[in-house]
């Protein structure tokens, strides 16, 4: 028996990267999962790759939205009749460059796109889990939720503010039988880091290769993430087993992070 | 197939409690499995306990009898679960405690250096000896009992604080020097179960803590958590046959906390 047997579990992002390989570790552990994307037409793609028939559903939404956050969460319940595991897992940023140099634009766009879409997609899925008394909340961070690279400073400051948001609602809600968390991981190359990356890299003041190089070298591991790696980790903390886990910003990095 | 089948572990405390739910997390995963423990008999019944639960048979499990705050102890097991089992896949350094603690200002050098080795120098001792047979094999689990301890620091338990930061310095380090051989060093921070050496030594503790009673004591950790109750054996075992398995290949250096949402960091 899979140890997400009769779970829902609903994912932003998902039709690639991270959110896609949880939505695959969830569905092998026999959950039923919601994945989410802004393209209809990705979302039928990965439908039809992961081929897991009526367990599996692509809602259309754009995070970076109040309306958008809620419909995808109300849309797993309204879909499966319930919701038990929140994955809040897309995000990224764009418009990187140096505080000094820093357009407020692009801080705003990745407070969307990275809290403000964990905020709306918690506080959504609280709504559904609290009366229930029971739920797993997690929440995709970085490395850089913990740490501070230059140049980048939209990304560490929206993965800190994750990781804030994480330890009080943890403390609101954790008699209830809820737990919430955040995972950290190291640098990965999903398709986020391949459109966002290079130009990172250059308000960092180096190429795109030095930049996965300086990942990998701060690493124990000395080599990059992959996706699978918070997949597992993230069913581990969606089981029952994972219930007395809460509160933690947990790194899947490969030894980067000094805590 | 089960998570962990064809790999071979050792626990250092594992007749009963924390190591004892590793022992049977890991054997219900496929695992060849030695325990130790300083009672013979105590060993003796875990071994026929786990039998009777259907995990162990003849040919899984064993038990090494020893003191894990003994180097010879610690040594000893990792030596005889290789010559055992042939090889050593997972090395679970899970015993430690405190005997009689006090606050620094009454703390005796006897039990001062008691919580040295049991806590910090059997680590080291058992993952130099663990790193010894896993670097040329290029492939391994070093997993660490630690504690919330090993982040905050409680009056009363000086020793077991800095015993536990301690052992996460080291599964750093550790964890940086063999991070590209394949071979993981993790520690894992549960917050406060309610164990047999809980039970044993807890009232005393509570008392070098300040506190009313041991029950006081137990409250204390429960409500500085977000879950508001102790943890369990079983959340901790979970989390070790992740860290032992292919799924958490890529995780290393990292403390991971199984306390209901205690330390801030």
């Amino acid at each position: 028996m899979g140890m997400l047997e009769g779970k829902v579990a609903c994912i932003t992002g998902g039709t690639r990267g991270i959110g896609r390989a949880t939505a695959e570790a969830y569905l092998r552990e026999g959950a039923q999962v919601v994945i989410n994307g802004r393209s209809e037409e990705k979302g039928q793609q990965a439908i039809e790759e992961i081929g897991a028939g009526d367990a599996l559903h692509f809602i259309p939404a754009d995070v970076k939205t109040r309306e958008g956050c809620e419909s995808i969460v109300n849309g797993t319940v309204d879909r499966y009749g319930q919701i038990d595991i929140l994955f809040a897992n897309a995000g990224g940023a764009t418009g990187h460059a140096p505080v000094a140099d820093l357009e407020d634009w692009a801080l705003q766009d990745s407070m969307q796109w990275n809290f403000w879409h964990t905020f709306w997609s918690m506080q959504t899925a609280l709504k559904h889990m609290i009366p229930q008394n029971g739920g797993r909340i997690i929440c995709c961070s970085s490395v850089e939720g913990k740490m501070g690279k230059p140049g980048v400073s939209i990304y560490v400051a929206a993965k800190h503010a994750i990781n804030g948001l994480v330890k009080s609602a943890a403390q609101e809600v954790g008699p209830l039988g809820i737990t919430v968390n955040a995972v950290c991981p190291g640098a990965i190359e999903t398709d986020v880091m391949l459109a966002e990356g290079p130009p990172a890299a250059e308000a960092m003041g180096m190429t795109y290769q030095e930049l996965l190089d300086w990942f990998a070298s701060e690493s124990a591991i000395k080599r990059l993430n992959e996706v699978e790696d918070v997949a597992e980790l993230c069913v581990l903390l969606a089981s029952e087993a994972g219930g007395g886990i809460s509160g933690s910003l947990i790194s899947i990095d490969g030894g980067t992070a000094p805590y | 197939m089960g998570k962990l089948e064809g790999k071979v572990a050792c626990i250092t405390g594992g007749t009963r409690s924390i190591g004892r739910g590793m022992a049977e997390a890991f054997l219900a995963e496929g695992a060849k499995v030695v325990v130790n423990g300083r009672s013979e008999e105590k060993g003796a019944a875990a071994l026929a306990e786990m039998t009777n639960a259907g995990l162990a048979s003849g040919d899984n499990a064993a038990f090494f009898a020893g003191d894990a705050s003994k180097q010879e102890t610690v040594e000893g097991l990792i030596d005889f679960t290789i010559e055992t089992y042939g090889q050593l896949d997972i090395c679970c350094l899970n015993s430690g405690g405190v005997n009689m603690t006090a606050p620094v200002a009454q703390m005796s050098d006897e039990e001062w250096n008691l919580e040295i080795d049991w806590n910090l120098n059997h680590v080291f001792w058992g993952m130099r000896r663990s790193l010894q047979h896993m670097i040329p094999r290029e492939a391994g689990r070093v997993i660490v009992t630690s504690s919330v301890e090993g982040k905050l620091g409680k009056p009363g338990i000086p020793g077991y604080a800095a015993t536990k930061h301690a052992v996460n310095g080291l599964v750093k380090a550790a964890a940086h020097e063999v991070g590209t051989l394949g071979i993981t060093v993790n520690s894992i921070l549960p917050g406060l179960i309610e164990t047999d050496i809980v039970r044993d030594t807890g009232p005393a503790s509570a008392e070098a803590m300040g506190m009313e009673s041991y029950e006081a004591l137990l409250d204390a950790f429960a409500q500085e958590s977000s879950i508001k109750r102790l943890n369990t054996v079983e959340e901790v075992a979970a989390v070790a046959v992740y860290l032992a398995s292919d799924a958490a290949r890529n995780m290393t250096g990292t403390m991971f906390p199984v306390d209901g949402g205690t330390m801030p960091y």
